[in-house]
C-alpha cells in the first residue's frame, strides 16, 4: 500500500504542497487532480523519490521510497522523457536495467509490449523518427516494462488518438487487476472518472476535494436535469436554485443548485408538450472539478 | 548500485564512441599524425624537395677562394650544429643563367667570386626568389671568414700560425649550480619547441572532455529523461558514471593517438630509407638522449601523468555541475567558455614558460588547479620548479576536488531538476545555498 501522510514541501519560501495525505490501495486507481501548478509533479517527484518533502512520510508497503525500493515504481512523466537518439530498444535496455533487470528479461518483456502496442516494427528505429503518439507509446512501455508495484502515470494519453487510448486504458486496468498501485493524473476528467474509485483534487497544494469518487459525485450538491421537450424557459429560469440553462440539439441540460429544486423544475416542465425525456443526473467529474477549482478561486 | 554505475558508465562511453563525429575525429588523428611524421615522403611525393641543406654554386674567378670557402663552411656547420641552416657549395664554370636552366636548380643559389684590390674579394649571390635572414646571416659570416683567411695567407703568416688562428675556440663551460648541466641548456632548447606539441593534445582532449560530460548531461536534461535516470540511480552515482566514463574515453583517444605515432614510425622506417633525404628525426631524439632528458622524464612523467588525471577529474566534475544547470544549448555553451579560457590560459603560459625565467609569479600559477597539469610539468622540465612545488600542486587539485563534490554536489543534485528560466549563475548560488 502507498501511503502518503501529511507530506509539506517548499520551495525556498514558496509553499508547493501543503500537508497532503492519502492512501492507495494494491488494485486500486488514484488520480491525482489539479491546475496547472497545483503541486501534482511535485507530489509525483517526492512518491518517486526524486524530491524530499520538507515534512511529512511516504512508504510503500511501509518501507520509506528510496533507491533500494525505486525498481519497484514505474514513471511515466508528463513531458516525454525519452532520449531521442537511442533507438527503442536501446531505450528500453537503458531504463529496465536502472530498474535492476537483466537485458535478456528486458527484450522478452520488450517483445510482449511492443506487440501488444502494435509497434514492433520500430524496436531498432531512434526515438526522434517516431510520431508523438508512438514516443507516448514507448514512454509507457518503458514505465511499465518492469511490472512495477507502484504506477505514476502525469497525463498518459498526451499525444494519443482514441483507439491508442483504449489500449492504454485496458493496459492499466489490467495492471491495476494484477494489484499494482496505480496513481493518474489527466486534464481529461472523462478518463479520470473512467478508471479512479479515488481521488484528490489540489490547488495551490492544498487538498480541496477527496475521497471516493461516488460519494463525491452523490455529495456534491449540485445536479442535472436533462429535458426534451417543449418546456417555457423563462419559467424554469426564475426558479430560485436553477443555475444555468443550455440547449444542445433538442436537449436541454438545467443546471440545479442541489435536489431540492427538481420537483419546482419538474412543476413547471409537465405543463410543457411533447415531453419525451426528464432525467436526473450527477454531475460529471469535469463539473465538479470546475465548480470546486472556481469556488475555491472565488473564496 | 555498484551494476547500475557500472552500466551508466558503460552506456556513456558508448553514447561516446560510437558516433560518426568520433570516427571522423580519429580518421582525421590518424592522418594529421602519420602524415606529419611522415611530412618529408609527403612532401616529396607531392614534388617538392625536403632537403634542408642549400646547394650554392660557387663560380671562382679568382681561382683560390672556392676551397677557403668550403673549409670554413664546414668550421660554420660544426660550431653551429646547424644542419638546417647549412649549405652545401658546388664549383662550377657555368654563367648562373644556364645553372637556373635546369629546373633542379630552381631553389639554388649563384655566387660569383672576384678578385677585389681594396677588399681582397667582392661576391654576388644570385637567386630565384627571397633568402631566409638567418641562412644569408649565415652565408655572410662564412664569407666574412673567408676573407679573413685570404688576408692572413696573403700577410705571410706562419702556416701553423694561420692554424692555429683559423681553429674555432672551444669554450669550457663551468655552472656554479649544481643542479644544473651544460648539456641541460639543449634540452630546454628543444622542449620549449617539444613541448608545445606534447601538451596540445591534453588542452583539445580537455576540451572533449569538457564537451562530452555537459552535452551529455545537458542532453539527458533537455529530453527530460533526467528524472527518470534520477529516480532509479542517485545524483552521486549519476555525476561519477559522467566523470568515470569521459576519463576513459580520455585514456581510450591517448591509447589510439599513441598507436596513430607507432603506425607513423613504422611507415616511416618502412619507406624512409627509399624516399626521404634530408630530415632524419635521430638528428632530433639525439639531442634528448645526449641531454639527461631520459632520467630527467623518468620521475617527471609519472607526476605529469597524476596531474593530469586528477585534472580530467577535476574538469569533469566542474563540466557535470555547471551543465546540470542549463536548461538548453545556449546554456551549455554559455557554461563551457569559462572552462575553455581556463584551459587556453594554462596552455599559453606552458608555451611561453620559458620566458618567464622561473619568476615568483609563474611559479605560483604553476600551482594553481586546472592549470598545474600543463604548467608544473612544463617549468619543472625547465627546472624552474622542483618535485616539492609539483607535489604541492598536486595536492592543492586533489583538496579542488574534495571541494568541488562536497559542494558542487549540492549544486548538482538541484541543479538536475531544475528547469526554471532564471539566470544560470543565479541558479546556482541560490542551490548553493540550499
Amino acid at each position: 500500500m502507498l501511503k502518503v501522510e501529511n507530506i509539506t514541501k517548499y520551495y525556498g519560501n514558496f509553499l508547493a504542497v501543503d500537508n497532503l495525505s492519502f492512501e492507495v490501495k494494491p488494485g486500486e486507481i488514484f488520480g491525482l487532480l489539479g491546475v496547472n501548478g497545483a503541486g501534482k509533479t511535485t507530489t509525483f517527484r517526492m512518491i518517486v523519490g526524486l524530491l524530499k518533502p520538507t515534512s511529512g512520510n511516504i512508504t510503500l508497503d511501509g518501507h520509506e521510497i528510496d533507491y533500494n525500493i525505486t525498481d519497484q515504481i514505474g514513471f511515466l512523466t508528463e513531458e516525454r522523457s525519452l532520449l531521442t537518439k537511442m533507438t527503442v530498444k536501446e531505450q528500453a535496455i537503458y531504463y529496465g536495467t536502472l530498474k535492476g533487470m537483466n537485458e535478456k528479461e528486458i527484450l522478452n518483456k520488450l517483445d510482449k509490449l511492443l506487440k501488444k502496442f502494435k509497434v514492433e516494427e520500430y524496436k531498432d528505429k531512434k526515438i526522434k523518427e517516431l510520431s508523438k503518439g508512438n514516443q507516448q507509446k514507448i514512454q509507457f512501455i518503458t514505465a511499465i516494462i518492469n511490472n512495477p508495484k507502484l504506477l505514476i502515470l502525469d497525463e498518459p494519453f498526451s499525444g494519443l488518438d482514441p483507439f491508442n487510448v483504449e489500449l492504454f486504458k485496458n493496459e492499466i486496468k489490467e495492471m491495476a487487476d494484477n494489484g499494482s498501485i496505480i496513481i493518474f493524473s489527466s486534464h481529461r476528467m472523462e478518463h479520470v472518472e473512467l478508471f479512479c474509485k479515488k481521488l484528490v483534487v489540489l490547488k495551490n497544494g492544498k487538498n480541496i476535494l477527496s475521497g471516493e469518487l461516488k460519494e463525491i459525485k452523490h455529495k456534491y450538491r449540485k445536479k442535472n436535469i436533462k429535458i426534451i421537450g417543449d418546456i417555457d424557459l423563462e419559467k424554469i429560469k426564475q426558479i430560485d436554485g436553477v443555475v444555468s440553462i443550455t440547449k444542445n440539439n433538442l436537449e436541454y441540460q438545467v443546471k440545479i443548485e442541489d435536489e431540492s429544486i427538481v420537483n419546482k423544475v419538474f412543476n413547471v416542465v409537465k405543463q410543457g408538450k411533447n415531453i419525451t425525456k426528464f432525467n436526473v443526473e450527477e454531475p460529471s467529474l469535469n463539473e465538479i472539478f470546475i465548480w470546486t477549482v472556481g469556488e475555491t478561486y472565488d473564496e | 548500485m555498484t551494476s547500475k554505475l557500472k552500466f551508466l558508465t558503460k552506456i556513456s562511453l558508448k553514447r561516446k564512441i560510437n558516433t560518426k563525429w568520433f570516427l571522423i575525429a580519429n580518421i582525421i588523428f590518424a592522418v594529421l599524425i602519420i602524415g606529419l611524421l611522415n611530412i618529408d615522403t609527403v612532401i616529396n611525393f607531392f614534388g617538392g624537395d625536403f632537403d634542408e641543406t642549400q646547394i650554392i654554386y660557387v663560380k671562382d674567378n679568382t681561382n683560390k677562394t672556392f676551397d677557403i670557402l668550403n673549409a670554413q663552411n664546414d668550421n660554420y656547420k660544426n660550431i653551429t650544429n646547424d644542419d638546417e641552416n647549412a649549405f652545401k657549395l658546388e664549383k662550377t664554370n657555368q654563367n648562373y643563367e644556364e645553372v637556373f636552366e635546369n629546373k633542379k636548380n630552381k631553389e639554388a643559389w649563384y655566387l660569383i667570386i672576384n678578385n677585389d684590390t681594396n677588399n681582397y674579394i667582392n661576391v654576388k649571390l644570385i637567386s630565384e626568389g627571397y633568402i631566409s635572414t638567418t641562412s644569408y646571416a649565415g652565408l655572410s659570416t662564412i664569407l666574412n671568414n673567408t676573407k679573413t683567411s685570404i688576408a692572413m695567407a696573403e700577410s705571410n703568416i706562419d702556416p701553423n700560425e694561420l692554424a692555429k688562428i683559423s681553429s674555432p675556440l672551444k669554450i669550457d663551460r663551468q655552472i656554479l649550480d649544481e643542479t644544473k648541466k651544460t648539456e641541460d641548456e639543449n634540452m630546454q632548447m628543444i622542449m620549449s619547441t617539444v613541448f608545445p606539441i606534447l601538451i596540445l593534445p591534453f588542452f583539445a582532449l580537455t576540451i572533449f572532455l569538457v564537451q562530452m560530460v555537459g552535452a551529455e548531461i545537458n542532453d539527458e536534461k533537455t529530453t527530460r529523461g533526467m528524472e527518470i535516470i534520477i529516480s532509479n540511480v542517485s545524483p552521486q552515482t549519476h555525476l561519477f558514471s559522467k566523470v568515470i566514463a569521459s576519463n576513459l574515453f580520455v585514456l581510450f583517444q591517448v591509447a589510439l593517438l599513441v598507436i596513430y605515432a607507432i603506425i607513423g614510425f613504422v611507415i616511416r622506417n618502412l619507406i624512409s630509407p627509399a624516399t626521404t633525404n634530408g630530415f632524419d628525426i635521430n638528428s632530433f631524439i639525439k639531442p634528448l638522449l645526449e641531454s639527461d632528458f631520459v632520467s630527467k622524464f623518468a620521475y617527471i612523467i609519472p607526476f605529469a601523468i597524476i596531474l593530469m588525471i586528477l585534472t580530467f577529474i577535476a574538469y569533469a566534475i566542474l563540466a557535470g555541475i555547471l551543465a546540470s544547470m542549463t536548461t538548453n544549448t545556449e546554456d551549455f555553451q554559455q557554461m563551457q567558455m569559462p572552462i575553455v579560457i581556463i584551459s587556453l590560459i594554462g596552455y599559453y603560459l606552458a608555451m611561453m614558460a620559458g620566458l618567464f625565467e622561473g619568476s615568483i609569479f609563474i611559479k605560483i600559477l604553476s600551482f594553481i588547479p586546472f592549470i598545474s597539469a600543463i604548467l608544473a610539468p612544463s617549468l619543472l622540465v625547465l627546472g624552474q620548479i622542483g618535485i616539492i612545488e609539483v607535489i604541492i600542486a598536486i595536492i592543492l587539485l586533489i583538496i579542488t576536488i574534495w571541494i568541488l563534490l562536497k559542494y558542487g554536489m549540492r549544486i548538482y543534485k538541484v541543479g538536475i531538476l531544475n528547469y526554471s528560466s532564471k539566470s544560470l549563475w543565479k541558479k546556482m548560488f541560490k542551490a548553493l545555498k540550499g
